[in-house]
């Protein structure tokens, strides 16, 4: 019995203290409220999300492999640290190169009503002999002209799949906002003096464009079902 | 009623047609004559006590040799018997297998091959000789070496089962390729067969693989750091390494082809959002680093026989040993080159194409390194060198072929081909299987007190050689030319019947490479008293496994070593011997909750196979008991004492003085006993019975 | 002289021990690779709920909140019953580590009222990709939990037996270091499965 604990005592680094596992439990605590509440009141949104509250549980991870399992402590700790190291490195290769394949597969061997959607969005018209629903052809083109700060025509009004032109006659490159939200996924675009910009208008709604460096400088754009 | 006692087992089951019937006779056969001679000769209680229920890693692997011996001539009977549909079946003649059958055979051979040979033979290899090399006495746990065991050979019977019971294997590929091994297109028992022996000698490897992580990283002996280890304990400690991380992958992939069989469950269906090709995603990540699981070893090995048969230390340590971390590192990220045609897009097959080039480079470093220890040294061509220069001749082959195929365009011509076929049965017999007979025929002295055969043994060396390139050169032409693999029939306006047959003739000179290995060893045995290793010491060797008698005793050594330079042995003859202080010496008992624990994983996967439920469940239960009962039991120790160590070997080494009066036979095997002799043996000994009859 | 010897046996006890418990460390490794497998699958396949109700449908965020509460917690009681342990403390080891199978079973239930309701209401493993790698991966991590409370009753009987050897101690230390771990697994469960349905 005594020299039980004479053997322990002289790796007391090795075992935790009642503080240690506190300190480890109020921050486990913290790490874990916090992400939720982040998620709940959506503070972040999108990818940048997902990246926050990995992140949060990475750092949790570590914290309750600290202070709960006592890796990195103690005299010679140095295979388990190491063991530890490669397995996550490899679940990262496992999981991450896994989402990247599969990912990737998933663009190129999608079920055939995935295929439909996918052409749809990148605007193929059709995929064997189905039509994907995806603009077809060149409709009206809309033009809008910036010049010193002047937008012209402040509003333009076109249906789906027309396409809206942005000729820029200034020097300045400006970068082009678009709101309330992205249109089709872009959410800004560079126009400079010497290639107009063009997107195809595939989304219905109200959107505005402005000057990220001049608010001033705005139009806005409606797109409407063909009639 | 009858339902819920055996579930969908019934006479139907049992085996009636000829191939079928045939086997699970000559397996009946087999086993009442051992199951005879051991009654015969009274022998159940020493066979349970000295070998079955034994935890000594010596034992354990001379069990796995035995196994995976037998094994390797059943996977080698799969193989002619498709080398044999191959070369018949051409145009009108479908040959003597319907293609189902012929799908199951190729399926088992590759199973059998790769989990039941080449691993067994591997794991008996560290088994025995790791603790020797670093100077241990046992594995770190004896219980899960004795556990790892068992779970094998249950693996081993599950998968031999379907001869008695289910009369169907799995008729997918080794790797049962999804959807192919789903409900929908595999109802039968097969598959459920191939998964739960694989399964369960899959977890047997894990668990041995973190006992061999334990020991070599926790039980060297004093003086001995990681970069004075010999090259052998090198090559098993990354292959463990990559063992352990592996096979959990293994295992989860098993388990979910289980529950989509089992449960219903949609991972790897073509309907309700399965993903078929995340199933081949998962298996090739564990089916890669397996295959250089299986080659580091037989790196180490043939480190270890060039540097002895060389007289010399291998000429760059430090390189050989990155080399082989190189090859361990790069290969758990090769994977996707297996499917390089599956559809994904030109960056990522790009992005594997060239990892998997890199692999070459530390594998060369290896090759350069032999070469260079070679040429600086004094060559003694035994058979363990004749098995080298075997390997270095086919395994280049092999890994040239496996840089080109490496290459996503090349691939995309050369995929499922039976170039591939030939590629990998170069790395994998003349890289993976020469090494492990290099490794028997090296270390034999050890395991048995005398050395093999030289003159047959070199005959055997010959015979797979020629007979190996003979059987695969036709390969890869065909492969070249356009022939697909796992055919069963081809049109004779292909023209490829003739390599076919030229590859059938190649395999029969392999087999009877296979037959001279039988008769080398039992030519061995007979002129044992000639061939004895009396000093422990038979080629000179380097490290501390030829510093103990041979065969080796149960606690390895007498007095633990410490070591002092890379070539611990070698060091230790310059010197002089010190006078011997012997100590107690702590040996772990015997056990049999190894082979109980086995027994119900056993039958927990048969009650699964048949959906037996009740016999599943309470397999598991018992496990769990079993397991409960040998963590809480405290006594597994037992004490040699000093006096004891000391009368041992003592009276080893009377017994070998008394042996080198009596005319032992020249080392270099030129006075043993040859084939022709041998033949005269047998025959003289046959007669003599027929005339006592008389 | 049989000084020496108890010296001598009590060196290779601790030898022996920090081999043992440096291989369960590395088994706790494979379990986790294991787990990674399980992410994977789930990464791929948690969108193919083909037609059927989504992730952000059918979890409900507060129940996975005060499950991993409870899970933490029990860590943390956890480790209170090993420093108890190691002092020689039957008492506190029996306490704190009945509080730890207590907090335990109340997630163990948890996760089966969810599983139960989203059964009850159709959605069986067998509906969809998406049902069938939730749960593949939840239940994985709830049979271990099952596991794990199983095992820490077994000592704790044992414990209660035999007292508090040092064998007792070593093997409520492979638990513990057991117990850590799906918590640590836990963390990721609930960040990707959980959280991340409502990103």
């Amino acid at each position: 019995m005594s020299e039980n604990t004479h053997n322990h005592s002289s790796k007391n680094g090795e075992h935790g203290t009642v503080v240690s596992y506190l300190i480890g439990f109020m921050l486990s605590l913290f790490l874990t409220v916090i992400p939720y509440y982040i998620v709940v009141n959506k503070v972040v949104t999108g990818n940048k999300l997902l990246v926050t509250i990995l992140g949060f549980a990475f750092v949790q991870m570590l914290v309750q492999i600290f202070f709960f399992l006592h890796l990195g402590r103690g005299p010679k700790p140095l295979y388990n640290v190491l063991f530890f190291v490669a397995t996550v490195g490899l679940i990262v290769v496992a999981v991450g190169g896994s989402i990247f394949i599969m990912n990737n597969l998933y663009r190129n061997m999608s079920p055939y009503d995935v295929t439909l959607k996918l052409s749809e969005n990148e605007g193929i018209a059709q995929v064997g002999n189905i039509k994907t629903g995806a603009c077809q052809g060149l409709n009206k083109n809309h033009k809008v002209v910036i010049k010193t700060g002047k937008v012209t025509p402040v509003l333009t009004e076109a249906h789906l799949c027309d396409t809206l032109t942005f000729i820029n006659e200034d020097g300045q490159e400006i970068l082009l906002v678009f709101g309330p939200k992205s249109y089709g996924g872009e959410f800004d675009k560079r126009v400079n003096k010497v290639k107009p910009m063009s997107i195809t208008l595939n989304e219905l709604g109200t959107y505005s464009f402005t000057d990220s460096k001049d608010p001033s400088v705005s139009g806005f754009f409606v797109v409407t079902e063909h009639k | 009623m009858k339902e819920f006692l055996i579930g969908k087992l019934s006479f139907d089951a049992l085996p009636h047609d000829t191939y079928m019937l045939g086997a699970s006779e000559s397996f009946i056969l087999f086993g009442i004559i051992i199951f005879g001679y051991v009654t015969y000769k009274k022998r159940w209680k020493w066979l349970w006590n000295e070998w079955l229920t034994s935890v000594d890693p010596k034992k354990i692997g001379i069990m796995y040799f035995i196994v995976g011996g037998l094994m390797l001539i059943r996977g080698g009977v799969d193989a002619i018997m498709l080398w044999l549909q191959q070369a018949l079946s051409s145009g009108a003649s479908h040959g003597y297998l319907s293609a189902d059958h012929y799908q199951q055979i190729f399926t088992a051979h590759g199973n059998i091959m790769v989990f039941f040979v080449a691993m067994a033979l591997i794991f008996g290899l560290i088994n025995y000789f790791v603790p020797l090399q670093i100077g241990a006495r046992d594995l770190a746990s004896p219980f899960l070496n004795t556990l790892g065991f068992w779970l094998f050979i249950a693996g081993v019977v599950m998968v031999n089962m379907f001869f008695f019971l289910g009369g169907e294997y799995a008729a997918t590929g080794w790797l049962a390729v999804a959807p192919l091994s789903g409900k929908e297109f595999s109802p039968g028992v097969g598959v459920d067969y191939w998964m739960w022996s694989l399964q369960i000698s899959g977890i047997g490897t894990t668990l041995g693989a973190i006992n061999f992580i334990m020991t070599i990283l926790k039980m060297r002996a004093k003086g001995m750091s990681l970069w004075k280890m010999p090259p052998f304990a090198w090559g098993s400690l990354l292959s463990m390494i990559m063992a352990v991380t592996v096979f959990p992958l293994l295992t989860m992939t098993l388990f979910l082809v289980f529950f989509d069989r089992y449960f219903g469950t949609h991972f790897f269906t073509t309907t309700e959002g399965g993903n078929a090709m995340m199933y081949t995603n998962l298996i090739w990540m564990w089916g890669h680093p397996e295959v250089y699981i299986l080659i580091l070893p037989a790196f180490g090995v043939f480190s270890e026989i060039v540097s002895t048969f060389s007289g010399r230390p291998i000429a760059s340590y430090k390189s050989n040993v990155v080399g082989m971390i190189g090859v361990a590192t790069l290969a758990l990220s090769v994977w996707l080159h297996h499917f390089f045609t599956m559809g994904a897009n030109a960056n990522v097959n790009a992005f594997f194409g060239i990892m998997t080039v890199l692999i070459a480079i530390p594998t060369s470093v290896l090759v350069f390194n032999w070469i260079a220890t070679l040429r600086r040294g004094r060559i003694r061509l035994k058979t363990p060198m004749l098995w080298f220069l075997g390997f270095a001749s086919i395994f280049a082959v092999g890994g040239i072929t496996g840089v080109m195929l490496a290459v996503p365009p090349v691939d995309f011509q050369l995929h499922n081909s039976l170039f591939l076929v030939a590629h990998f049965h170069s790395t994998v017999i003349g890289g993976v299987l020469f090494g492990i007979f290099a490794g028997l025929s090296y270390w034999f002295p050890k395991i048995a007190g005398f050395r093999l055969n030289e003159k047959i043994g070199r005959y055997a060396v010959w015979c797979w050689i020629v007979g190996f390139f003979l059987a695969f050169t036709p390969l890869y032409i065909l492969g070249l030319m356009g022939a697909t693999r796992r055919l069963d029939h081809y049109e004779a306006s292909t023209g490829w019947q003739p390599f076919f047959i030229v590859s059938l003739i190649g395999s029969l000179v392999i087999a009877a490479g296979v037959a001279l290995q039988i008769i080398q060893i039992i030519a061995s045995f007979i002129e044992k008293k000639k061939l004895m290793d009396t000093t422990g010491d038979p080629w000179d060797g380097r490290s501390l496994e030829w510093s103990v008698a041979s065969p080796a005793p149960a606690y390895n050594f007498a007095i633990i070593p410490e070591v002092h330079s890379r070539e611990a042995f070698w060091e230790m003859k310059k010197l002089a011997p010190k006078a011997p202080h012997y100590e107690d010496i702590h040996m772990p008992k015997n056990t049999a909750t190894g082979i109980y624990i086995s027994l119900f994983a056993f039958l927990m996967g048969f009650g699964f196979v048949w959906e037996i439920n009740w016999l599943a469940v309470v397999s598991i239960l018992a496990m769990i008991v079993c397991f409960v009962r040998k963590g809480f039991n405290e006594d597994s120790e037992y004490t040699i004492k000093a006096e004891d160590v000391e009368k041992a070997e003592r009276a080893h080494a009377d017994k070998m003085k008394a042996l080198v009066h009596t005319k032992q036979l020249r080392n270099d095997g030129e006075d043993d006993m040859g084939l022709i002799e041998f033949i005269k043996l047998v025959a003289t000994w046959a007669f003599s019975l027929l005339r006592r009859k008389k | 002289m049989t000084e020496n010897l108890v010296h001598k046996h009590a060196e290779h006890e601790e030898q022996s021990n920090d081999r043992l418990m440096f291989g369960f460390w590395v088994y706790l490794m494979t379990d986790l690779l294991m787990f990674g497998v399980l992410f994977a699958v789930y990464a791929v396949l948690h969108n193919n709920n083909v037609g059927g109700p989504s992730d952000k449908e059918l979890f409900k965020l507060p129940l996975a909140l005060t499950g991993t509460l409870l899970l933490l917690t029990s860590s943390f009681t956890c480790g209170l019953g090993m420093i108890g342990a190691r002092k020689g403390s039957v008492k506190q080891v029996l306490s704190w580590f009945s509080v730890t199978f207590l907090l335990g079973l109340a997630f163990l239930g948890l996760e089966l009222f969810e599983f139960t309701q989203l059964i009850h209401e159709g959605h069986t493993m067998s509906a969809n990709a998406f049902l069938s790698s939730f749960f593949v991966l939840v239940g994985t991590h709830g049979l271990h939990i099952i596991s794990g409370l199983l095992w820490l009753l077994v000592i704790l009987i044992y414990v209660v037996k035999r007292g508090l050897t040092p064998s007792m101690v070593r093997k409520l230390g492979y638990l513990s270091l057991f117990w850590h771990f799906l918590d640590v697994v836990w963390i990721f469960i609930f960040t990707v499965v959980y959280l991340k349905a409502f990103v």
